[in-house]
C-alpha cells in the first residue's frame, strides 16, 4: 500500500517571533524551524501503518528548499522516500492542498496522513481541503485509528467528547496529540536516511485566494496587580475578582 | 522587605530536595544589597544564626537552618546586565538557572555550567560550585565566575574580581570596601585531581575569589555575581544509546572519554570532544520505564551523550560516534537520536527524571536516601565501579546507579525500606567513601558537604584540615552566625581543644 504523509516546516514553538519590516511576514532571523509537532504524530502513524500492513511511506512537503530538513527528519524516523514540491513564495491553504493533491494522485496513495494543523498559520484546513480535492474520505483530529482491510474505524475529538467514525479507504487522516507517541530517530534510521533521496519538483501552479494584509503581535498582557500582602487585602481582592475580573 | 514568621508560611524553607529537615524563627526576603547588609548587621549584633536559602534544590541540607533566621534570595532575582560583546552577565543570586540560560541564549550565548536541576538559583550554584552533565567539557561553575560582590558576616562589603587578588603562598589578605584588612591563613591540604566539591578550595597562591566559590555560604553572602559566557554552539548532537550489557556501555564511555580528554574547551573539530557522558544502569532504567515506554525492554544500561557540532563538523562527528556505538554493540535500532531542540530537551528531562524520581520516592516513603557523590581519577574508575556495585548487590537493598561517568563521578543511590536497611546502607556508603579516598578521589564531586557529610570530609582530609577550615571561617565570622553547620560541625568553631 502506498502511504503518504504530508509535513510542514514551521518555526519552533519555543522561538520568539518578530514581525518583519513589511508587516506581512515574520522575521526569519534567528528563528529555528522544526518539523511541525502534529506532523511528527502523522509520520509515526504512517510508520505504524506500514509496519502493520506493509507498503511504502512517502513524505511530501510544499515550500522552499529548507523544508528538506523536516523531510529528512521524517526519513530518519523511518519513512522510505521524500518529495519536495518547491515554492519559495507564500501560498495559501488552498494552494498548498492543490499541490499536495496533485502529487498524492500521482503517487496513487491509499491513505494520507496530516498533522491536524501546522503551528505556523494554524488554519487546520489543508488535510480536509486535500481530501475534498481528491474525493477521498476524511477523518480529522483523529485520536485513535484502526485499519482492517479497506475499513477504517477512527475516534476523533469533538467539543466535549469523542465520536467514533467508520469509513473506508482511500482516506485522509489528520492526526491529533494522543493518537500515538512519535518515536525518536535511531542510528540505523539516520544512516539509512542519508542514502534516501528527496525528489524535487515545482509545486503545481496556484493563485492565492487569500492575501495577508497585515501581521501584528497581540497586545501585551497587562501587568498583574498586588492588592496587599496580608489578610486585610482580602475584601478588596474579592471585590476585584467579582467586579473587574468577573470570575466569581 | 517581607518577613515571614508564620510556621505554615515558612514550612517550605525547612526542607530540601534530600528531605533534610530543619528549624528557624523567621524567613527574610531582601530585595536589595542594602537589605541584606541590614539583616546581617542586626543578626551579628544579636548573634543570631543566619542560613542563606536558594531554591532548596540542594541535597545536603546546606540551605536548611538548624535555628535562627533564613535569608531567602528569591526576591533578588534580576539579571542586571548581559554583555554580548564582552560575553558576560551580571546577575543577582536569586536568578533561576533556567531563566539565565534562556536569556543569554537569546543573545547567541551560552552559560555552560548545567547542573541537572535547572530550578536552582545562580547564588546556590556558586555557593556549592555546582557542576553537572556539561562539566566534563567545561568544568564546574568556578570556571565561569568572574566577580563576586560579597557581604561578610559583619556586614562589610567585599568585591572580588578574578585575577586581581591572589594569596601569597598560604596567606591571603582581603580588603573590604571600607578598607578593613583581613588576613587569612589558608589550609594546606591537597585537593584531589578529580572534579571536587568537598570543603574550601585550597591551593598555594590561589585567587581569593576561589575561596568563596564552593564555600557553601559559610564565609559571606553574594549580592551580585558576574559570570563568563561563551558563544552558543551552532548545534548539539544528543543521543541516548542503549546497551544490552553494562560492560559494553562502560567500554563505550571509556573510549569516548579517552578521545575527549584533551584538549578541553577547544573546539577542535578534528577530534571528538564530548560535552558529557551520562550513565544509567538497568535499575535506573526500571525506575523510568513507566514514564518512558520507549526504553527498549532488553536494555541493561544507557548512555546519554552530547557533542557540540557545526555544519562543517556535524557529519564527521556523527560518523565517529556511530562507529563507537557499533564497535561496542550499542542498540542501533532502538537508541534515541535527537533531531531537534525538543528531542534534546526531552533527553535532558529524561536524565533529570532519574534524580527527580528518586526524590519523589524517598518523600513518599518518608525515608532518607543514601546517595554517593564520589568521583575518582580515570585510571581507577572501573575498579571503583565494580567495587561499589558489588557492595550494593551484597547489601540486598534496592539501589540504582547513574551519574556523570565522563567525569568518573557516580551517583549510587541506596533506597532502604526500613531502619535496619538504613543502617546497612550507611555502612555501605562509608565503605564507598573510603574507597574513593583510597583511590585519590573525592567523597563529594558536586553536591557539597552541607550538614550531612561532615564525617566523610574528615575521613578525606583529616581532622587538622577541618580545623584549618574552621580557622578561616572564624577570621571572617567571629560571632559564628553564618550558615553554621555547613561543611563542618559547629563544635570546631566553639571547642578550642578540637
Amino acid at each position: 500500500m502506498k502511504i503518504v504523509v504530508c509535513v510542514s516546516h514551521v518555526p519552533d514553538t519555543a522561538t520568539k517571533i518578530v514581525v518583519g519590516s513589511d508587516n506581512k511576514t515574520i522575521d526569519a532571523n534567528g528563528v529555528t524551524y522544526v518539523l511541525n509537532p502534529y506532523d511528527e504524530i502523522a509520520v509515526e502513524e504512517a510508520l505504524k501503518t506500514k509496519e502493520a500492513q506493509g507498503g511504502d511511506v512517502v513524505v511530501v512537503s510544499v515550500g522552499p528548499d529548507n523544508n528538506k530538513e523536516s523531510i529528512r527528519k521524517a526519513l530518519a524516523m523511518g519513512a522510505d522516500s521524500g518529495v519536495l514540491l518547491k515554492d519559495d513564495n507564500y501560498r495559501d491553504s488552498v494552494g498548498v492542498a492543490k499541490a499536495l493533491a496533485e502529487e498524492i494522485k500521482a503517487q496513487d496513495a491509499q491513505i494520507v496522513f496530516f498533522g491536524k494543523q501546522s503551528v505556523d498559520y494554524d488554519n487546520s484546513i489543508v488535510g480536509q481541503l486535500t481530501a475534498e480535492m481528491l474525493g477521498y474520505n476524511c477523518v480529522s483530529v483523529a485520536v485513535d485509528l484502526k485499519l482492517d482491510g479497506e475499513k477504517i474505524t477512527a475516534e476523533r475529538e469533538i467539543e466535549g467528547g469523542r465520536e467514533v467514525i467508520e469509513t473506508s479507504l482511500p482516506a485522509v487522516i489528520t492526526c491529533q496529540k494522543g493518537l500515538n507517541e512519535p518515536r525518536y530517530a535511531a542510528l540505523k534510521g539516520i544512516m539509512a536516511a542519508k542514502r534516501k533521496t528527496i525528489e524535487e519538483k515545482d509545486a503545481a501552479v496556484s493563485e492565492n485566494s487569500v492575501e495577508i494584509l497585515e501581521m501584528k503581535k497581540p497586545a501585551p498582557k497587562e501587568p498583574g496587580k498586588i492588592v496587599g500582602t496580608d489578610s486585610s487585602a482580602v475584601p478588596e481582592l474579592v471585590r476585584l475578582l467579582k467586579e473587574e475580573a468577573k470570575v466569581i | 522587605m517581607i518577613t515571614k514568621t508564620n510556621p505554615d508560611e515558612i514550612q517550605s524553607y525547612l526542607v530540601d530536595a534530600a528531605n533534610f529537615k530543619g528549624n528557624c524563627s523567621a524567613v527574610y526576603f531582601p530585595e536589595t544589597h542594602d537589605d541584606i547588609v541590614e539583616i546581617v548587621k542586626e543578626a551579628n549584633n544579636n548573634k543570631t544564626e543566619i542560613t542563606v536559602a536558594g531554591n532548596r534544590t540542594g541535597l545536603t541540607g546546606s540551605g536548611i537552618p538548624s535555628k535562627g533566621i533564613v535569608i531567602s534570595t528569591e526576591k533578588l532575582n534580576r539579571i542586571l546586565e548581559i554583555n554580548k560583546d564582552k560575553k558576560y552577565a551580571i546577575v543577582q543570586p536569586g536568578v533561576l538557572l533556567s531563566e539565565l540560560q534562556d536569556k543569554v541564549s537569546e543573545h547567541g550565548l551560552l552559560y555552560a555550567p548545567d547542573p541537572t536541576e535547572t530550578n536552582c538559583f545562580i547564588g546556590g550554584t556558586v555557593a556549592t560550585n555546582a557542576s553537572g552533565s556539561k562539566s566534563f567539557k567545561y568544568d564546574a561553575t568556578r570556571n565561569f565566575v568572574e566577580a563576586l560582590k560579597i557581604i561578610l558576616p559583619d556586614g562589610e562589603q567585599l568585591n572580588l574580581v578574578r585575577g586581581e587578588n591572589f594569596a601569597d603562598g598560604n596567606t591571603l589578605i582581603l580588603k573590604t570596601e571600607s578598607a578593613k584588612k583581613i588576613t587569612i591563613e589558608l589550609a594546606d591540604y591537597k585537593m584531589p585531581s578529580t572534579k571536587n566539591a568537598a570543603g574550601y578550595f585550597s591551593k598555594p597562591d590561589m585567587d581569593a575569589i576561589d575561596l568563596f566559590i564552593g564555600s557553601e555560604g559559610t564565609l559571606g553572602i553574594f549580592s551580585e555575581i558576574k559570570i563568563r559566557l561563551i558563544d552558543k554552539p551552532e548545534n548539539i548532537l544528543s543521543a541516548v544509546i542503549f546497551f544490552n550489557d553494562e560492560s559494553s556501555a562502560l567500554n563505550f564511555i571509556d573510549d569516548l572519554r579517552l578521545s575527549s580528554l584533551n584538549p578541553k574547551e577547544i573546539n577542535n573539530s578534528e577530534n571528538i570532544n564530548v560535552l558529557g557522558l551520562e550513565y544509567f544502569d538497568k535499575n535506573s532504567l526500571k525506575f523510568l520505564e513507566s514514564d518512558y515506554p520507549k526504553i527498549p525492554d532488553e536494555a541493561d544500561a544507557a548512555v546519554w551523550i552530547e557533542h557540540e557540532t557545526n555544519k562543517e563538523s556535524e557529519e564527521r562527528i556523527f560518523n565517529s560516534i556511530a562507529e563507537s556505538i557499533n564497535k561496542h554493540n550499542g542498540n542501533n535500532e532502538k537508541s534515541w537520536f535527537a533531531l531537534n531542540l525538543k528531542d534534546r530537551k526531552g533527553f535532558q528531562d529524561f536524565r533529570h527524571a532519574v534524580s527527580w524520581k528518586v526524590s519523589e520516592y524517598i518523600t513518599k516513603q518518608n525515608v532518607q536516601k543514601v546517595g554517593t557523590d564520589s568521583a575518582v581519577p580515570v585510571k581507577h574508575f572501573r575498579i571503583f565501579y565494580d567495587y561499589i556495585k558489588g557492595l550494593a548487590i551484597n547489601s540486598k537493598i534496592a539501589y540504582l546507579v547513574y551519574g556523570h561517568f565522563g567525569d568518573c563521578h557516580v551517583h549510587l543511590n541506596l533506597l532502604p525500606k526500613n531502619n535496619d536497611e538504613y543502617k546497612i546502607a550507611r555502612d555501605v556508603y562509608r565503605l564507598i567513601c573510603q574507597k574513593a579516598i583510597d583511590l585519590n578521589g573525592t567523597i563529594s564531586a558536586e553536591h557539597g558537604i552541607g550538614k550531612l557529610k561532615h564525617e566523610y570530609l574528615e575521613m578525606m582530609y583529616g581532622r587538622s584540615a577541618i580545623k584549618q577550615m574552621a580557622k578561616i571561617k572564624k577570621e571572617l565570622d567571629p560571632n559564628f552566625i553564618l550558615c553554621i553547620g555547613n561543611i563542618f560541625s559547629s563544635k570546631y568553631l566553639i571547642d578550642q581543644k578540637l
